[in-house]
């Protein structure tokens, strides 16, 4: 990414899109429809994003968008690419975009599905950490600990996260990596890499919410980087499956968990000992991540 | 039946026009703007210099642009690139990550652009006034140019046959190229300056003789009587006063100089006396003696690095008692001398005796009151430079300069007298960067060019379009327009992200944002 190269003309992104002030998951679009573009379509199911990107005859992007059911990503998104080739237009790049509902849970299966047939397109997970569009609602990519709207105060989300990097590495994909908006150099580096690759991509991007984890909108930037730098969401990448590789390493040593929950209003609840069930964990994933990786190389 | 899909592959189901229709702008209930904060190195500057600014033209390669913002404060950026002991570069924030950036350098460069790229241009000038300025040095040419600028027909009156003042006789040559001097002047007479050298005031015309003649007078003869010790033999042949002996050298003659040297002082005129004796062809051993330590030196640092690098011999804590000739060989008795709360304190049990060809007294210049041969009155308003404030810098006589042309200026319009200081802020320090978002953070270390150089300078309350901004922007509502950025009230939602990552602190929210 050259600053010096970028303008209004090399973004996919328009302005006057319907996302909240500081919204993490424009961002991410942005940053992934500018790595991908222009030769680009675009597979979304519902949420936020199927709001942000307009409503028609008003477009948020410059490529095309099919809207697709709810569970259905995995397999629309095989469609368009077939679709693609047989009209002779292999090189057009489908990406399917799904919030953390539409991936974790009820996208799943067919996400699978695709991912073991090894379709050829870019499955990119923004990933929120609940149901945002509709209301704030659990998912099983909500973090241990976090209040939401069915678990509402002085309830917390009580499940670890579901590791989805791991359930995709399982199913020995050529190329699967974390991003997120602080660190757009990184990401832009992992989709440019991903493009070249065929077969199935997964790209799993922490998009913070500032209305549904409670944080200031201009404080997007940091939250995400604090992600990174108290290592709950590292920054890395997976290799058909068994090679895993840290692409950013957390600036200083890891930086205590606390600042990172401290900073959002959907951790208020979080009392030292459960910030201490979610540090170890943290902390355990960390170790299991840094295996693997060192078992790699 | 569905409607035809006209513009394959766009789907009509996504809709076809841009949403940018949507100003989305209107959400917004707080409004980032671009702020301008001091930074440490204009703290530093004795210019006042806006120095964040132009490094940022230069980055960007708008070398014309980068010359105007310079010359709002500075007219001889080629000169001070040589000579400013560029305090600012010492306050630089940079310098806490990993090297200053060489403020001087790019200085220099504006400087030598514009002298390279120099072309009159006739402007329609309605006169204003006929300003007199005595004196040639930094303080005179800088009150000239303004009061040029300003619309104002300027003579300056010079007793020396050269120009410049300390820039053509005290400063030596190997500090700063004649050629630079030259063509500085050269441009400043294209621009109608008129230069009338030779001319003593107070002997060749008389000082109130100029207050008939013009409507503005200003003086900036610098101060250049020599300060003396007070020794027994001081006045002998072979002892030389630092400015006489710098002078004729840089009016190109041979001071008669035997060797080896004794320089007696510890400010810039001695170590520049002790540097050019010792680049004299018969001079082959400088000594330079101090009455004070080291570290009590009012000479810049890295002068007296330099000299000691060339072979001159300092010694320190010695103070002349008197100077004896044996024919063409001087003895100076110095005695031991050292500085407590008190004062000078002087054991003459502890002395020793120095026999060399040439002493060069270099204990400094004052101010000579009597120097035009009647008293200057109330108009020493209108006087600058070493002049007013005693031997002080070429940066400090250039503002002196400024500060009297400006005021001159209003004077003459009927406009209140300008408050010129700059106000007495906090400037940003290097803890409220917010260098976290290492993007197009140039991170090496100094450069040889001078828009990479600038290119490394990290704004410190001046936008240094880096453009974070415009990557963090989720609305696109920050425009890049020639690698510059601007705000797009349109749509902006008032996030706020561009005034948290700004790694300058070159943006506020309007009305605070917490
Ligand atoms: C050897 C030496 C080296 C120095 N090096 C540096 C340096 O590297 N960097 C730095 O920042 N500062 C340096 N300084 C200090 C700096 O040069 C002075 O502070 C600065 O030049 C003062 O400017 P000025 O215009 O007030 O006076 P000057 O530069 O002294 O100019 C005064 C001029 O007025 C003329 N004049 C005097 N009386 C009359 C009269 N009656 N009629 C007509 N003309 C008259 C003089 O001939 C002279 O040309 C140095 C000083 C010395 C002595
Ligand atoms: C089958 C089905 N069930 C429920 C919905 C309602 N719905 C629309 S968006 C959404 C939330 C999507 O959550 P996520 O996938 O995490 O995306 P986000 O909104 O958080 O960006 C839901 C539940 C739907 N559109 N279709
Ligand atoms: S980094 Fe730039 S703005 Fe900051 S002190 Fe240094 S030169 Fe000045
Ligand atoms: S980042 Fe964009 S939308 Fe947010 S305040 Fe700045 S200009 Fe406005
Ligand atoms: S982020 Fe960079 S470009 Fe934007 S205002 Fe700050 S210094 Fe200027
Ligand atoms: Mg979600």
């Amino acid at each position: 990414m050259k600053i010096e190269e970028l303008n209004r003309e090399s973004e996919m992104l328009y302005s006057g899109h319907n996302a909240c002030p500081g919204c993490g998951a424009a961002l991410a679009v942005r940053y992934l429809t500018r790595a991908l573009g222009p030769d680009l379509a675009i597979v979304l199911t519902a949420s936020c994003w199927s709001i942000i990107s307009g409503m028609p005859p008003l477009t948020a992007l410059k490529c095309p968008i099919l809207h697709c059911p709810f569970p259905s990503a995995g397999s629309v998104g095989s469609g368009v690419k077939r679709g693609l080739v047989a009209k002779g237009k292999p090189d057009t790049t489908v990406v399917v975009l799904a919030g953390d509902g539409g991936t974790f849970d009820i996208g799943l299966q067919a996400l699978s599905g695709a991912a073991q047939r090894n379709e050829d397109y870019i499955f990119v997970c923004y990933d929120n950490e609940a149901y945002m569009n509709t209301g704030m609602q659990t998912s099983s990519a909500t973090p241990f600990g976090a209040r939401t709207a069915t678990a509402p105060y002085p309830l917390f989300k009580a499940g670890q996260k579901k590791d989805i990097m791991q359930i995709m590495a399982a199913h020995s994909i050529p190329y699967a990596a974390t991003a997120t908006v602080a660190f757009p150099e990184d990401m832009e580096e992992k989709l440019k890499k991903a493009k070249k690759i065929s077969g199935f991509r997964f790209i799993h991007i922490l998009s913070p919410c500032p209305p549904g984890w409670g944080t200031e909108s201009a404080d997007t930037i940091q939250i995400s980087r604090l992600a990174v730098n108290t290592g709950f969401f590292p920054l890395y990448e997976i290799r058909d499956g068994v090679s895993w590789e840290m692409t950013l390493k957390p600036d200083r040593s890891r930086i205590p968990l606390k600042e990172y929950l401290g900073a959002q209003r959907r951790f208020k609840q979080m009392d030292d000992r459960r910030i201490e069930i979610l540090q170890e964990e943290v902390d355990h994933d960390w170790e299991c991540l840094m295996e693997k990786v060192n078992t790699a190389d | 039946m569905l409607p035809e899909v006209t513009k394959d592959p766009v789907c009509y189901s996504c809709g076809t026009e841009p949403s940018s229709a949507n100003k989305t702008g209107e959400w917004r209930f707080l409004t980032p703007e671009k702020d301008i904060r001091l930074s440490p190195c204009r703290q530093g500057c004795l210019l006042d210099g806006e120095i964040p600014a132009w490094l940022e033209a230069v980055k960007n390669g708008r070398w014309e642009e980068a010359w105007q913002i310079m010359s709002r404060y500075n007219p001889f950026p080629a000169l001070t690139g040589y000579v400013c002991f560029h305090p600012c570069t010492e306050n630089c924030n940079r310098g806490q990550l990993d090297q200053e950036i060489e403020i001087h350098a790019v200085e220099r460069a504006i400087g030598e652009w514009r002298l390279e790229n120099y072309k009159r241009v006739d402007r329609p000038k309605e006169v204003k006034g006929q300003a007199a300025v005595v004196g040639s040095g930094p303080a005179g040419l800088s009150c000239a140019y303004y009061l040029n600028q300003g619309g104002y027909e300027v003579t300056v009156f010079e007793r020396e046959k050269v120009i410049g003042g300390m820039f053509a006789l005290g400063i030596p040559e190997y500090r700063l190229p004649r050629k630079v001097l030259k063509k500085e002047l050269s441009v400043l007479e294209e621009e109608g300056i008129r230069f009338v050298s030779g001319c003593h005031v107070g002997q060749d015309v008389s000082l109130s003789g100029l207050y008939e003649d013009y409507d503005t007078v200003f003086l900036a003869p610098g101060a250049w009587k020599p300060r003396k010790a007070g020794i027994p033999g001081e006045e002998s042949g072979g002892v030389w006063n630092a400015l006489d002996f710098l002078s004729l050298l840089n009016k190109g003659h041979q001071p008669e100089i035997a060797d080896p040297v004794v320089v007696i002082g510890g400010g810039n005129a001695a170590l520049d006396s002790a540097r050019s004796a010792l680049r004299m062809s018969n001079v082959n051993h400088v000594k330079l003696i101090y009455r004070r330590s080291r570290t009590e030196m009012p000479a810049n640092q890295a002068e007296v690095e330099a000299a000691e690098h060339e072979g001159v011999e300092l010694i320190f804590n010695a103070l002349p008692r008197k100077i004896e000739e044996e024919g063409k060989i001087k003895e100076i008795t110095f005695d031991f001398c050292k500085t407590n709360l008190k004062g000078l304190v002087v054991d003459q049990s502890r002395s020793f005796e120095e026999k060399c060809g040439t002493v060069i007294m270099a204990l400094g210049q004052e101010i000579d009151p009597s120097i035009f041969g009647e008293p200057v009155k109330d108009s020493l308003f209108y006087a600058g430079g070493d002049f007013t404030s005693g031997p002080a810098t070429v940066p400090d006589a250039i503002r002196a300069g400024r500060i009297a042309a400006m005021t001159i200026i209003a004077r003459d319009a009927g406009l209140p007298e300008p408050d010129l200081m700059l106000p007495d802020l906090e400037p940003v320090a290097f803890e409220e960067l917010n260098l976290e978002a290492k993007i197009n953070l140039s991170l090496q270390q100094s450069q040889a060019k001078p828009d990479e150089e600038a290119g490394r300078c990290l704004g410190c309350g001046t936008c240094n379009s880096c453009g974070i901004c415009y990557i963090f922007c989720p609305d696109m509502a920050v425009e890049k327009v020639d690698n510059r950025y601007q705000l797009n009230m349109d749509y902006c939602k008032g996030c706020g992200i561009c005034v948290k990552e700004c790694p300058a602190r070159a943006m506020v929210m309007e009305g605070g944002m917490e």
